[in-house]
């Protein structure tokens, strides 16, 4: 087993490598030169040769990419461009309100889910699962964005049942949560709804779940009791290959309900051109997947002993 | 509204205690408030009841909507600030938090107009000498930074001459790296020598405060405590404005000394309120400085402001208000709906929800002025419009293409589709509100005409466009600005002229600009003072890239004229100069003039003493909530 993970780790270097390649092309192509961001349109040409040289944007291709890659390897992620703040610093700030946000959304939405996925199985081909798919395919079918604006209308500017937007630290900022949330969930639902409720499907038909029922035990609990961890893998990798998405936070739902957390950040790096922003969120995210893969192929691995042979 | 959250589960305990069946009143009664659809059994369904309880009781108080406060005000920001350090203060956003916590020279008179500075942290307006060049002011000997942390003690001190002299010198600074320098450049004596001398100072943080700002500079020097005497390269008339713009702002050392590179996150001010929290993203609140003794109402406004109550209360000290939070809005859905909600006393109109605010006829719609809510419009001194490179043959070789595709443009169509109706269509680079504003002035090609257009296209040589090449109108990379760079092309189309819109990011855009590297490009200028000059001075042959004159436009005549105009007071010959410059520049045509825009912004009429002002956008100390 060890060995499996020394492995996978070696092979997720170039992977970084490749990414922190690409990032940084990208935004020698696309980003315009810094300095005239940082300086504005009345910077003389002496400044701007000072700050070219002072962010060493005069050194070869090949120099900079170096630097940039010590950089990355310190943590370092400069100072944002629009608002001088450090990076680092930015995303710590970041950080807890995205979460706030994305954990109990991401776990109420898994467990949600889950129990209808294990109902569609359960009734499987009876009006109940088919209205629970047909439900779930309008749920994919739905925009985020158009959720947003309805559920925002409706739910908390008309019916006043939800503040409109707003966030605070603690258990008072639980109220501006819950509309989010409920968007969250309803929003994430069909897919994960229809994935899950395959899964649960094969697992219905093999051979232990006949033996089961063959004994006497109601459906209920060999859903619960054999189905559901037996299931648990596939489940468990998607549920881990998500977990990185928490961290960039939702874009759409943290900018239309006032929460200051990295989506929101990024959403305004974006719009202002900030890359040091965009490059420090891109990296982290990217690092998170790979680490993700790591610990879901980890995860195979420890469940399916026939991975780790292959 | 966070302690009444915890009520309903300490409620609760008592109803799990061994007493709660001694108190079966208080269950009747929570199953009146509550009442479950299915039974549950006393004891093993309180869990379960509980649960609900405390899921109904958070809904209960996040329903609550903001209770709304005597002399607390909550405005809307409609994007993040980036700074509180006066040198950084390049946008509006910057400008409307920075004048809540620190202070010029001079400020904004509120309700006059023309638009005018009176003193603030000057005793007096300047004493200018017979040249015009010599500035000496006095400052006011009773005004004193607020407390903090970075004052011995962490009491502020009183502010003097040598603040102000050390807060242009670290604006000078290169390493401050300011976008705010142009206002000083070339204008005060000794000070661009200064700027020189400081880059080669070693970096930020390793000498926040050196040696060289001990160093006297000839313009820029303290008489005494309390006056300071500025002698500038020329009689510029438009000075005492730069004085009191947030750039000139003074801080005190004692906190770019203590807070390093951090000064961009704290304020230290002497203004009327106290920066108290700044959460990133969420709001700013202010509260009102203790300290703050020297500010009064104004006693003095245009006829009819005493009428609307604007000088109710003359010549009494602000704020009136304690506290201020401003909320942090990235999307407009969530503003409008907390204004409509009374959550927010001010906000503007957003572009979607135009038609649930204003009727056809540009009026405010009954049912929100039956709720309160008043409508403010405000002329911006600014100007859109399209800048032609006139580097580039084909483009500063042929007027009449240029004038052509000016008439050719249906700018109207622009100002309704895109900002629904809320502009004019200019004639001239000079905004209304200002002195050179002329409402009679017309250009001759300032106007939608194809008939006209098509003609001079054909005069140019490009009868219906035959052997132009395809042209690029350059313009940046958000949704607004690509959809009026497609309008655009699709007006030049129908006179046969090819236009290739190219979007692109701000530092690019900026680069390409200093560079020249564009054909076309969709620009505008929000006014930095008030004097025509501000305006001018965009086409001023000298100013070209990496100027601010982006067309590279050189026409002598204009230059000269300029020259003499931007060292003049207002008067009727300086009147006479810009209407003959606005003339050379309607035939010459280096722009495709667009529009002076108008800002419509809805108050509550619990808020009182509101007139907007174009620079002072959201004076707070003036403002009075009932």
């Amino acid at each position: 087993m060890s060995s499996f993970l020394i492995r996978r780790l070696l092979q997720a270097i170039p992977t970084l490598l490749g990414i922190t390649l690409l990032l940084f092309i990208l935004f020698n192509l696309v980003g315009g030169n810094p300095v005239y961001h940082m300086l504005g349109k009345n910077a003389s040409p002496a400044e701007i040769v000072r700050m070219t040289h002072q962010l060493g944007l005069d050194k070869p291709l090949w120099h900079q990419y170096l630097d940039y890659v010590g950089s990355l390897a310190r943590w370092d992620f400069g100072r944002s461009w629009e608002t001088k703040q450090r990076v680092t610093e930015m995303i710590t700030d970041g950080l807890w309100p995205s979460m706030s946000l994305a954990i109990p959304a991401f776990i109420a939405s898994t467990l949600v889910a889950l129990i209808i996925a294990l109902t569609a199985a359960l009734y499987r081909d009876r009006w109940i699962d088919r209205l629970l798919v047909v439900i779930s395919v309008c749920g994919m079918s739905l925009s985020m964005l158009a959720l947003i604006i309805a559920a925002q209308y409706l739910f908390a500017f008309r019916a006043g049942w939800f503040p409109i937007s707003g966030w605070e630290a603690g258990f008072t900022g639980v109220p501006f949560l819950i509309l989010p949330i409920l968007i969250w969930i309803a929003a994430s639902l069909g897919s994960s709804v229809r994935f899950y409720r395959a899964v649960f499907i094969e697992e219905m038909h093999r051979e232990y779940v006949v033996t089961a029922r063959a004994k006497g035990l109601a459906w209920p609990r060999v859903l619960v009791h054999h189905v559901l961890p037996n299931a648990m893998i596939p489940i468990l990798t998607l549920v881990v290959m998500e977990l990185p998405m928490l961290f960039t936070g939702s874009l759409l739902l943290e900018n239309f309900f006032g929460i200051p957390g990295l989506g929101n950040m990024s959403v305004n790096a974006i719009n202002a051109s900030d890359f040091p922003v965009i490059k420090a969120m891109t990296f982290i995210g990217a690092v998170l997947y790979i680490t993700a893969n790591v610990v879901g192929d980890a995860l195979y691995a420890w469940f399916d002993p026939r991975v780790r042979v292959s | 509204m966070g302690p009444l959250i915890f009520t309903p589960p300490v409620r609760l305990a008592s109803i799990h205690s061994p007493t709660a069946n001694a108190r079966p009143s208080l269950l009747r009664w929570k199953n009146l408030l509550f009442p479950l659809p299915f039974p549950l059994k006393r004891g093993k369904g309180l869990g379960v009841r509980g649960v609900l309880l405390a899921l109904v009781a958070t809904l209960f108080f996040a329903c609550t909507p903001h209770q709304h406060q005597k002399n607390v005000y909550r405005g809307a920001l409609g994007a993040n600030l980036k700074t509180f350090d006066p040198a950084q203060a390049s946008d509006s956003y910057s400008n409307q938090c920075q004048f809540q916590v620190y202070e010029c020279l001079f400020e904004y008179k509120y309700l006059t107009r023309p638009y005018d500075v009176e003193p603030c942290l000057a005793s007096a307006m300047p004493e200018i000498s017979d040249s015009g060049k010599v500035y000496t002011i006095h400052l006011r000997s009773d005004v004193e930074f607020q407390d903090d942390a970075c004052f011995p003690n962490g009491k502020g001190r009183r502010v003097t001459a040598d603040d102000f002299v050390y807060s242009i010198k670290r604006m000078t600074d290169v390493r401050t790296q300011t976008f705010g320098w142009w206002i000083f450049d070339g204008k005060v004596k000794g000070l661009d020598a200064f700027r020189k001398e400081s880059e080669n100072l070693p970096p930020f943080p390793d000498s926040i405060h050196p040696a060289l700002y001990d160093r006297e500079v000839e313009g820029l020097r303290t008489l005494n405590d309390s006056t300071v005497q500025m002698t500038l390269t020329k009689p510029y008339p438009y000075f005492k404005y730069i004085l009191a713009m947030p750039y000139a702002a003074i801080i005190p050392h004692e906190a770019v000394e203590h807070y390093g590179e951090e000064f961009l996150n704290h304020a230290v001010g002497t203004g009327p309120f106290v920066l108290k929290e700044w959460r990133r993203g969420l709001r700013l609140v202010f509260e009102r400085n203790p300290k703050y003794h020297h500010g009064f109402y104004p006693t003095q406004g245009e006829p009819g402001d005493s009428a609307a109550g604007l000088l109710a209360d003359a010549g009494k000290p602000v704020p009136f208000i304690d506290r201020a939070e401003i909320y942090i809005y990235q999307e407009t859905q969530p503003m409008w709906l907390n204004f409509l909600r009374g959550n927010l006393d001010r906000g503007g109109i957003p572009k979607d929800n135009y038609s649930q605010a204003i009727t056809s006829e540009h009026v405010l719609r009954p049912e929100l002025a039956q709720k309160g809510i008043q409508l403010n419009r405000l002329q911006q001194l600014d100007i859109s419009y399209i800048c032609f490179n006139t580097d580039n043959p084909l483009l500063g070789g042929n007027k009449k293409l240029r004038q052509a595709m000016q008439l050719g443009y249906d700018v109207e169509t622009v100002i309704d589709r895109f900002y629904n109706g809320r502009g004019i269509r200019a004639q001239s680079l000079v905004p209304p509100g200002l002195f050179g504003y002329d409402s009679t002035f017309r250009n001759p090609y300032a106007h939608y005409d194809v008939e006209a257009a098509r003609k001079l296209l054909a005069d140019a040589g490009y009868l219906n466009g035959a052997g132009l090449p395809e042209l690029s109108y350059l313009t940046l990379a958000n949704t607004d600005a690509r959809q009026r760079g497609e309008h655009f092309a699709q007006n030049m189309a129908a006179l046969g002229i090819h236009i290739k819109v190219e979007s692109c990011t701000w530092p690019e855009y900026l680069e390409r600009l200093r560079r020249k590297k564009f054909e076309l490009v969709g620009a505008s200028w929000q006014a930095d003072y008030p004097d025509p000059e501000n305006f001018l001075q965009l086409l001023y042959g000298p100013n070209a890239p990496p100027g601010e004159n982006n067309a590279s436009y050189h026409n002598p005549e204009y230059d000269a004229l300029y020259q003499r105009m931007s060292v003049m007071p207002d008067s009727p010959e300086r009147m006479v100069i810009i209407q003959r410059m606005k003339t050379i520049l309607s035939e010459d045509c280096p722009w495709i003039l667009m529009s002076h825009r108008t800002t419509e912004l809805l108050t509550y009429d619990r808020v009182r003493n509101v007139k907007p002002h174009p620079v002072l956008e959201a004076p707070l100390k003036y403002y009075r909530v009932d």
